[in-house]
């Protein structure tokens, strides 16, 4: 029972994180019908940002990890500004200037920071006993605590506020959002920015666990994309419980099938969704 | 018609140059992974190259030319290797390889070597097949793993009185051959086992490791090459496995890495890890020399030993080309099946009884070192020994 709640606990965990990691994708695609292909570089730049500003300059973890998702907010904003803003309209455009962008991406990190993982240090270390059963680390709970906190504040924005009305409404419809005065040139730059902050959060936040390597991002993003797919394109419930899907059934899967296969468990979901329900869990049908 | 004569000029004067730059050096070939979750690796060997080529340079180079290394990275992928292979084989032409340190990517380099007649060097790919093929092109200076595990690993965990061992191991060639020697031991032995397959490119191992703290086991053989043996050494940690349980990275190198104790923290303490080299073991007076050296070019001490494998079969090439007096293959493979030299390891005799994996294969000495309070404590075997093995609380 111990060793069940234990994979479970980790399949919670890692679910969550896959959530904060997708909800930026979905977000992009949502209200701009853009793919970012980019996704993880952004989240890999972010976790080598928040190493050197905290190692390299000494600055306080505290500070360095919303300090580096601000740079990658910036970095969005220019994104969208300089290339996809270009390519309104046409889905396959953007498509291919993501691409190429992640590809450039991931060589400048090369570049930049070298091949080697890097770790920025954690916030707390040693691990905690939960309710007698079993050990977890203390990091893990931590970036879960503050995980869920960013997933609020992302469903606040969205459901609550009206920067959140006017991107649902852009979302829904362009031209009529347009026409009731929303400036949605602004809206997608931030949009844009906001997406690709998410996944400099997830950077920051998983980064003091599974530390960030240039060649790192392609998983980064495959995963992310699983989760989208899973949950249905633009939805943010769907992200959640994508994400939550794929973390427990890995876990589970690894405990009780094979170690070897983790991975394959979240693929036979995706053809299933994808056979029967190709619109996704939340997503909506066309 | 001036412009003209003027780009012949220039084209001829461009070819005399290249042909007399080709004239002034030889070039031999290097492949491993520069990239990937073993990009540290690539790291040791280009400072193992740069001291073996000032080594070499200095005593006269190679058929009293300057030797060159061109490098191609194979990012530890073995379509990626074989085609860095193929490039170095066609495109510089190189008469000879060395090199390598992934298993998966030295097997398919091997057969590009076999097509193209390259003589091959390996270091550190330690599947026994790379030379059980019996190529006539693939040698190997370099542990192998039925050696690794016979004279080391298996000998280690029977004379300390370990009870249970578990046996993790990532999906690569590598790993599987390893796991598999290492099982065929235990069960001579008669010692309870488990054995847990894992991904390579794995970086959660909360639910592998919860399922060994069921086992139970005294130690951890960890068949994990690349950062994830970081991962796994500081999660086991995390859910209190380790260190009640030792951990054995049987590869040796990621626990040498710099950015070893930055991911584990005080988790590495008390792990053990296979080297083939240690400040207080020369075996040769080429070791101390490598160590002088090195320590004169980085300001520091060297901590990868794949940086001495690369340097000691860079050498055994350069050997090799000089007995033969040219740069042929046929000549090359010659003079390296009568190799008689001494490196940092000791001294190379490559095996010419076909028919095993002793075929092209000499092996240096190994080490079982483990972590005490960061220091490199030797533990196995016991004519070598700096310490005694701490246990695990």
């Amino acid at each position: 029972m111990a060793e069940f709640l234990m994979y479970f606990t980790n399949g919670l965990v890692i679910g969550v994180i896959n959530a904060i990691s997708a909800i930026g994708v979905s977000l992009i695609v949502g209200i701009m019908r853009v793919i970012n292909f980019a996704h993880g570089e952004l989240y890999i730049f972010a976790g080598y940002f928040s190493y050197h500003l905290s190692l390299t300059f000494g600055l306080s973890p505290i500070l360095a990890m919303p300090l580096s998702v601000f740079f990658i907010f910036l970095i969005g904003i220019l994104m969208e500004r300089l290339l996809i803003r270009p390519t309104y309209g046409d889905e396959m455009y953007s498509l291919i200037i993501t691409f190429v962008l992640s590809i450039v991406l991931q060589n400048s990190a090369l570049l930049i920071f070298g091949p080697y993982p890097n770790k920025p240090p954690a916030l707390i270390s040693g691990s905690t006993q939960i309710f007698g059963l079993f050990h977890y680390g203390n990091q893990r709970l931590l970036s879960f605590g503050i995980s869920i906190g960013i997933l609020l504040f992302v469903f606040y924005l969205i459901k609550k506020t009206w920067f959140g009305k006017s991107v649902r409404a852009i979302s829904q419809d362009r031209e009529m959002a347009s026409l009731m005065g929303i400036d949605h040139w602004r809206i997608n730059m931030i949009s844009f920015g906001l997406g690709a902050a998410l996944a400099g959060s997830a950077g920051v936040i998983i980064a003091p666990i599974f530390p960030v390597t240039p060649t790192g991002s392609s998983a980064i993003s495959l995963t992310a994309f699983v989760v989208v797919v899973l949950g249905g394109m633009g939805s943010l419930k769907g992200c959640v419980v994508g994400g939550l899907i794929l973390g427990i059934l890995e876990n589970l899967g690894a405990a009780y099938v094979s170690t070897m296969y983790r991975h394959i468990f979240a693929f036979i979901i995706l053809i299933l969704v994808l056979v029967f329900r190709p619109w996704g869990l939340f997503g909506q049908k066309t | 018609m001036g412009r003209i004569v003027g780009s012949v000029l220039l084209a001829v004067i461009l070819s005399m140059t290249s042909w007399a730059l080709a004239q002034d050096t030889i070039k031999i070939g290097v492949v491993g992974p520069r990239t990937g979750p073993a990009a540290a690796t690539g790291k040791a060997f280009e400072e193992g190259i740069a001291i073996a080529l000032d080594h070499i340079n200095a005593k006269g180079g190679v058929l009293g030319k300057k030797l060159e290394v061109v490098f191609e990275d194979t990012g530890g992928v073995p379509e990626k290797a074989a085609s860095a292979f193929e490039k170095l084989a066609t495109r510089d032409k190189v008469p000879i390889v060395v090199g390598e340190s992934h298993s998966s990517s030295a097997l398919a380099e091997i057969e590009v070597a076999n097509r193209y007649k390259v003589p091959f060097i390996i270091c550190e790919a330690w599947h026994d097949d790379i030379t059980k093929k019996n190529y006539r092109w693939v040698f190997r200076a370099g542990p192998v793993n039925s050696g690794v595990v016979d004279f080391y690993i298996a000998p280690f965990v029977k004379e300390n009185g370990f009870k249970k061992v578990a046996i993790v191991r990532e999906n690569s060639d590598w790993g599987a051959g390893i796991a598999e020697r290492t099982e065929y031991n235990m069960k001579n032995f008669g010692l309870p086992f488990v054995t847990l397959k894992v991904e390579r490119e794995s970086k959660d191992f909360y639910t592998e490791l919860t399922k060994l703290k069921g086992e139970n086991p005294d130690i951890i053989l960890a068949y994990i090459y690349g950062t994830g043996l970081h991962f796994f050494v500081a999660q086991a940690n995390e859910v209190g496995l380790s260190p009640k349980s030792l951990i054995l990275d049987g590869a040796g190198p990621p626990s040498l890495w710099d950015s070893f104790w930055k991911n584990v923290g005080k988790a590495g303490d008390l792990e053990l890890f296979i080297s083939s080299m240690h400040e207080k073991v020369h075996l040769t007076p080429t070791s101390r020399k490598f160590w002088e050296d090195y320590k004169k070019k980085f300001g520091k001490d060297p901590s990868d030993y794949k940086t001495r494998s690369i340097y000691n079969v860079v050498l055994i090439a350069a050997d090799a080309i000089n007995r033969a007096k040219s740069t042929n293959n046929e000549a090359i493979v010659e003079a390296l099946e009568k190799t008689n030299l001494e490196v940092t390891t000791g001294i190379v005799k490559f095996g010419l009884k076909q028919g095993s994996y002793e075929y092209h294969q000499w092996m240096p000495p190994m080490l079982v070192v483990q972590w005490q309070d960061q220091k490199q404590v030797v533990v196995f075997p016991k004519e070598a020994a700096t310490g005694e093995l701490k246990r695990g609380r």
